[in-house]
């Protein structure tokens, strides 16, 4: 496969130029109907500012899926426009907060500009990097993600420090894709297939492998969608996972 | 940036917590500031309200620095001096 740093960053500029196109796109009824069929409720859209929405995509519906209760701290990896963060924002009140993570600084910018538009009290938007979590060990109760570990040219790590920032007993609730046959280099080594969530996907074994092995429990894999609409080889699931609790009897 | 992240922010490199904060600009939230590893002496900026963490590599060398020199009067010496994984001597 091309070297990881290259396909980092036609990641990076390829998010960074659809963060930059956010003024001139427009939040048709399209758009709406896409976010639906991956599980947002059209009545949660509504309450989000136009700004949020243009931007929003994924695979699934993380806050939709996930165990967010009151008064949790949520972390968002690979937040975006920030859809998931506003929406998650809702589910843990004014106790709790959700931090948006992102490598993209346009991204970023733009996100936090939606949290002020939003007056949002409990929502932070951090610039960093889903494989270096600029967060204290255990200080996060639930990890969510939508399509972005699949862009990441290293799992193992990201996986790795998931693990570290979660409590014990804190949760996953990550939709990404997952991929119906092993890639080949060639096909790795694309940075247009990669940016478009396709070939950086694992199969479903090997993604429950890798967080089995960093040590998270009760790892499930459950397809979202059916494939076959495309060819791409890819399938959209939602990943759920919980790191023991400390002191459970062996 | 609100001062209660710092209760979790951690550096992303070697993983120290706290991180120590200087404030240059606060409204409702800090909007200019900066953030310290004292373990690993790498510095963060906190610009238009938003904390830059990420890694060496991701980093842009030429803004990074052109921030540190307009903030240099409130920057302690040791960042300036020998800040990671850029500082202005």
């Amino acid at each position: 496969m091309a070297k990881s740093g290259t396909i980092q960053e036609a990641v990076k500029g390829s998010y960074a130029s659809l963060a930059k196109s956010a003024d001139q796109k427009s939040c048709d009824s399209l758009q709406t109907e896409k976010l639906v069929k991956y599980g947002y409720s059209s009545e949660e859209l509504q309450t989000l500012p136009e700004s949020v929405v243009t931007l929003a995509d994924g695979c699934g519906s993380p806050t939709a899926l996930a165990t967010i209760r009151e008064g949790d701290t949520v972390l968002d990896m690979g937040s975006g426009g920030g859809v998931d963060v506003f929406l998650a924002s809702r589910k843990v009140g004014p106790n709790g907060r959700v931090i948006g993570l992102d490598m993209t600084p346009d991204m970023v910018s733009w996100a936090q500009a939606n949290a002020v538009k939003l007056n949002a009290a409990n929502v932070e938007f951090k610039l960093g990097q889903i494989e270096n979590i600029p967060l204290d060990a255990e200080s996060v109760d639930v990890i969510m993600s939508n399509c972005v570990i699949c862009l990441s040219t290293d799992k193992e790590q990201v996986f790795q420090e998931m693990f570290r920032v979660l409590r014990p007993g804190g949760r996953l609730a990550i939709a990404d894709e997952v991929a119906l046959r092993v890639f080949s280099e060639e096909e790795k080594a694309d940075p247009s297939k990669w940016c478009s969530c396709i070939t950086g996907a694992v199969t479903e074994g090997v993604y429950a492998g890798m967080l089995e092995n960093v040590g998270f429990e009760e790892v499930y894999v459950k397809q979202l969608r059916k494939p076959g609409e495309s060819t791409s080889g890819v399938f959209s699931a939602f990943i759920s996972g919980i790191k023991p609790a400390k002191n459970r009897s062996q | 940036m609100k001062r209660r992240l710092m209760e979790i922010l951690a550096c992303p490199i070697d993983k120290h917590y706290p991180l120590d904060l200087h404030v240059f600009e606060e409204k409702e939230e800090i909007v200019e500031g900066l953030l310290v590893c004292s373990e690993c002496d790498r510095w963060y900026p906190i610009s238009d309200e938003i904390p830059q963490l990420l890694p060496d590599d991701l980093r842009e060398s030429m803004e990074d620095l052109r921030w540190l020199a307009k903030w240099k009067e409130r920057v302690p010496e040791r960042v300036l001096t020998s800040g990671k994984p850029f500082s202005l001597k």
